[in-house]
């Protein structure tokens, strides 16, 4: 292991050992305000769950170890010390700088700062002149006059940066700083962040990673885990933190607005209830072998000459569950294949392919609203062009002597073929991206394995089998689950196109995602619609896993 | 090393000069709008002076417009209204299609929801049952000159519910905002041509009813097999009023539980289901059919006044309304309506029932009415006369007889959930409207389904 070394003086190993008293002492601090949380979480009185206290708990014991380790190990100039305290010091600062900014009002600020910011823009343009003036300098290099344009660039973005900050609300800002530092939370989260930071600045100078024999590894792990920790924190707060909190959810009875109340595991029971009942004869009333309190009718069937009932104690969610299968059976494909081959009638230098390369990539640019909207006009059935064509095309044949009828087709009318409608809006949609990721592919197979299958006298079908598909299946792989969890979660799609009613005739297009919006959004029930997410992501989830495991058999998984 | 270092400083300098901006950003209130003298400000019941100057509030206040004009209107109120003390802001909350409830409600989730905004009528029981909206009783009561008998007594009826004790009266949620009913759009064009009576003589003669309209959709659908008789959109207004009008109804009496496998609610379910499967009079059930009639395809479009502005705007051919049908169980309409309510969290309470008051004084809805979309809510001889100058269409009495005879007033479900309702009402509908389910399954099977959204179930 190789150390950093640098042998400090007497003075600074001096004042290196009492920053490192401090720091032992900011720990011992740290600890025993951590102990104080604890204890007013379980003793302050507040009307918290006994979930939040355990979770509280498990959290502040967790943070008050960390502190009391480091304290322990950095006075005994422990290296792990040093790792445990700027972890602890580094939590600490992040915590406090975030309610510090949420304190001082600085979260709303940067949205209201929209409104301000085109004031400053002009004077932003300094900043650019300047710029440009310090780097024209550059052409007389090593010249007094390269230090002269250098000067002269370096005050113009200055006095434009100032004027800037002056147009934006500069001093506005640093009043409403000065009022808000009014009282002891804000002041003390502001001094925490301060301290945090300054004792993570303390435990990260070179000198104290020399006196702890802090290695170039151990340096690199610090430096790594710095570098991921914006990320992280982003991940914790923005993904991971929202993903614990909708299963806690989905747990309770909650209606966004009250206090929820903790119901375990109901919601999944309700949502996968299911009944099965053996009917006299097919034609018979499910209300007369299911208890209609609970269940409506689902499914009827026969089998071996006996007819049974399915009743579901939430029909809705079971619809919604088969047209969103429904939906991938049909979407995938027609959105796969079509791009498989566009790639390779794409995969050519023929002129001006570029061009209907971006053509075909256009719908995916597109915001979905707009395309769902031009469909809807597309689709409609009286004065919708699709019909109209189809109209036109019949005339023409039948004044040929043909004998056709005019179909009519409802397309969002109809629960027949209300979900075909989006599946053909939707696949058009993906087909263009689809394309550019098989084109991609496509584009990376070597050429000799072509030439060598040419030369065994393979022709162009027999090329495509056994070498482009082979070849391309990673990407294969790829596109198909991108393109079934995209299906899976599909949403504006349905919503826009549908109008009024995104269900659909005889709820044909509810889907998943719909209906858990509809649970959650439409029909107060958030703990309801918490589980149907977590329902679906354990189907995504199943249905990605399957995938892997068999394109891991092949030999040909994805990497 | 040292321009590094020095770039690093100039970075966080710059970071931290723009987050002391944002501090400035954040602590700054919206600027006042100086309030436009152009139009006549609407009264308010001010209490008496206070001695002490009051503190300026600011109230953000939303409604749903359905296009830029209502938009403009709304924004000119706004402008126009002056309540001693207070900064309006207005809000457009979008429209219909871009879910302006959900919205709405996720603002409310989130507690950044305007102190005062419009729900519609079937809303206002789930919005105070769960505490949302404030109950203004106490204020009201308070306020010299306000009374719930200037507004139509049908919505008032639910805006006055108390969901405690069971009676009306003792509440008061919100003021209705403006009220709408159902009419016949006709295309004068193809009713011409087609030689059938004209429905607004058979009106004034008292020969409007469902034979009389099959008559005319009849005549008019045999032009062309691009051409309808009927049209009307798949919600469940325009199907409710068949089920009302044959003198059945969505609920029992007192609204605690399903009402559609009634007789009288089949009936007028099975006849409208005649003219979709047996007939073939109509648009396809559950397509969009304004389209279609304002391209000229459809000869009578049920819709409500709020579709006059696109009528205004887009029918290229002679066009006029006229009331709907009466049926077996005589003249029948809906009463729509929505309401202004004040959120239960607003910091100003006094100020937001000042404000709820100013939107709905009878000159700020002549200002709204004028545009078409929709009728103003207080009962006014005035208002009304006011209501019939806003032309075309030219036989604006048909919306007025709308309201006036027996309309079923639009109401919030009290003893359920009205959106779980709804979503089991409408499938089952379409199914029958559509052919896929016969009148005999559907009135042995929805009612066991829909009887499970009320709480006494």
């Amino acid at each position: 292991m190789q150390s950093l070394s640098a042998k400090p003086t007497k003075q600074s190993a001096a004042r290196l050992n009492q920053w490192l008293l401090a720091v032992t002492g900011w720990h011992g601090l740290a600890l025993l305000g951590t102990l104080a949380g604890l204890g007013y979480l379980w003793l302050g009185g507040g009307d918290w769950p006994l979930w939040q206290q355990l979770a509280g708990t498990v959290v502040l014991v967790g943070y008050a170890a960390g502190h009391g380790t480091a304290a322990f190990f950095v006075h005994r100039r422990i290296n792990r010390g040093r790792v445990l305290s700027l972890a602890a010091n580094y939590v600490g600062f992040i915590i406090c700088l975030l309610f510090s900014l949420h304190y001082l009002g600085i979260f709303l600020g940067v949205d209201a700062l929209a409104n301000t910011f085109a004031k400053g823009l002009p004077f932003l343009g300094l900043v650019l002149m300047g710029y440009f003036v310090g780097g024209y300098g550059d052409r007389f290099e090593g010249t007094a006059r390269q230090r002269q344009f250098q000067l002269a660039g370096q005050w113009i973005a200055g006095v434009g940066g100032l004027f800037f900050f002056l147009a934006v609300g500069l001093l506005q800002g640093i009043w409403a700083v000065l009022l808000t530092l009014n009282n002891a939370l804000t002041i003390g989260l502001v001094l925490g962040t301060a301290l945090f930071g300054l004792f993570c600045w303390a435990m990260w100078r070179q000198e104290t990673a020399d006196l702890f024999q802090a290695t170039i590894a151990d340096t690199e792990m610090l430096e790594g885990y710095l570098l991921l920790s914006p990320n992280l924190v982003g991940f914790l707060i923005f993904f991971a933190g929202p993903l614990i909190f909708s299963f806690y959810v989905s747990l309770t009875n909650s209606d966004a607005f009250g206090t929820a109340d903790w119901v375990g595991f109901s919601n999944y029971f309700k949502i996968l209830d299911l009944d099965i009942a053996h009917l006299a004869n097919i034609g018979q009333r499910a209300a007369e072998v299911l208890d209609i309190r609970i269940y409506d009718e689902l499914w009827r069937f026969t089998i071996l000459g006996q007819s049974y009932v399915i009743g579901a104690a939430d029909k809705l969610f079971w619809l919604a569950l088969g047209n969103t299968i429904k939906f991938v059976l049909y979407a995938v494909p027609l959105s796969v294949l079509p791009a498989l081959l566009l790639a390779n009638l794409l995969n050519s230098n023929l002129p001006g392919m570029r061009i209907y390369r971006a053509i075909y990539f256009l719908p995916s640019v597109a915001a979905v609203v707009g395309i769902a909207l031009v469909w809807q006009w597309l689709f409609n059935s009286t004065i919708g062009y699709i019909n109209y064509s189809i109209t036109a095309l019949i005339n023409f044949l039948n004044s040929w002597g043909g004998s056709f009828t005019d179909p009519a087709v409802r397309w969002l009318s109809n629960s027949d073929v209300a979900l075909l409608a989006v599946v053909v809006m939707t696949a058009w949609r993906l087909v263009g991206f689809n394309t550019v990721l098989f084109l991609a592919g496509l584009q990376n197979i070597p050429k000799a394995l072509y030439e060598a299958a040419t030369v065994d006298g393979a022709g162009p079908w027999r090329q495509f089998i056994s070498v482009t598909l082979p070849m391309l299946a990673p990407t294969t792989f790829f596109v198909i689950i991108t393109t079934v969890i995209t299906t899976f979660q599909v949403f504006e799609d349905v919503f826009i196109l549908m109008g009024t009613n995104p269900a659909g005739p005889g709820n044909s297009t509810l889907v998943m995602v719909l209906y858990l919006y509809q649970k959650g959004f439409q029909r107060f029930e958030l703990g309801y619609a918490s589980a149907i997410a977590w329902v679906l992501f354990l189907l995504i989830f199943v249905a990605t896993l399957a995938q892997t495991r068999r394109q891991s058999q092949g030999g040909e998984a994805y990497e | 090393m040292k321009t590094l270092f020095f770039k690093l400083q100039l970075l966080a300098l710059l970071a931290l000069g723009l987050l002391l901006v944002a501090c400035g950003s954040s602590a700054s209130t919206p600027e006042p709008q100086a309030p436009e003298a152009t139009e006549a400000p609407a009264e308010v019941a001010t209490e008496a002076p206070m001695e002490e100057p009051m503190e300026e509030v600011t109230l953000r206040w939303r409604t749903r417009p359905d296009n830029q004009a209502e938009i403009d209107v709304y924004q000119a109120v706004s402008d126009s209204i002056v309540i001693d003390g207070v900064t309006l802001v207005y809000e457009p909350g979008g429209s219909e299609s871009s879910s302006y409830q959900d919205v709405l409600k996720t603002e409310i989730g989130a507690g950044t929801a305007p102190d005062v905004f419009w729900i519609p009528g079937t809303d206002v029981a789930d919005f105070a049952t769960r505490g949302l909206i404030l109950n203004m009783r106490d204020m009201a009561d308070a306020t010299e000159g306000y009374s719930d008998d200037a507004f139509y007594p049908g919505p008032m009826f639910h805006l006055t519910f108390n969901p405690e004790s069971g009676n009306t009266g003792e509440a008061l949620w919100g003021l209705p905002r403006d009220v709408s009913t159902f009419a016949l759009y006709l295309n004068l064009d193809l009713l011409a041509e087609s030689g059938a009576p004209d429905p607004r003589e058979l009106a004034a003669a008292g020969e409007w009813d469902w034979d009389a309209f099959v008559e005319v959709a009849s005549a008019i659908d045999a032009l062309g097999d691009d051409i309808k008789g009927y049209g009307q959109n798949a919600w469940w207004g325009p199907y409710g009023y068949w089920i009302n009008a044959a003198g059945g109804g969505f609920f029992n009496e007192d609204r605690t539980a399903c009402g559609l496998d009634s007789a009288e609610s089949l009936a007028g379910l099975e006849f409208e289901s005649r003219i979709y499967n047996e007939l073939d009079i109509a648009v396809p059930y559950g397509e969009d059919s304004e389209p279609p009639f304002l391209a000229g395809k459809v000869g009578m479009f049920q819709n409500g006044r709020w579709a006059t502005p696109g009528a205004r705007s887009s029918a290229n051919f002679n066009w006029d309304v006229v009331e709907l049908p009466d049926g077996p169980g005589g003249p029948s309409n809906w009463l729509f309506w929505g309401a202004y309510v004040v959120n239960a969290n607003t910091e100003h309470p006094e100020e937001a029932w000042k404000l709820a008051q100013a939107l709905t004084q009878a000159d700020t809805q002549g200002v709204i009415s004028a545009l078409g979309a929709n009728i103003p809510s207080r009962v006014s001889q005035e208002a009304l006369d006011a209501f019939l100058t806003f032309t075309p269409p030219a036989n604006n009495q048909a919306f007025l007889n709308g309201l006036a005879r027996n309309p079923t007033t639009e109401g919030p479900l009290w003893a359920g959930s009205w959106p779980e309702y709804d979503a089991i009402m409408g499938p089952a509908v379409t199914a029958v409207l559509t052919g896929e389910t016969s009148i005999d399954d559907f009135a042995a099977t929805i009612c066991g389904e829909a009887n499970k959204v009320f709480t006494n179930n």
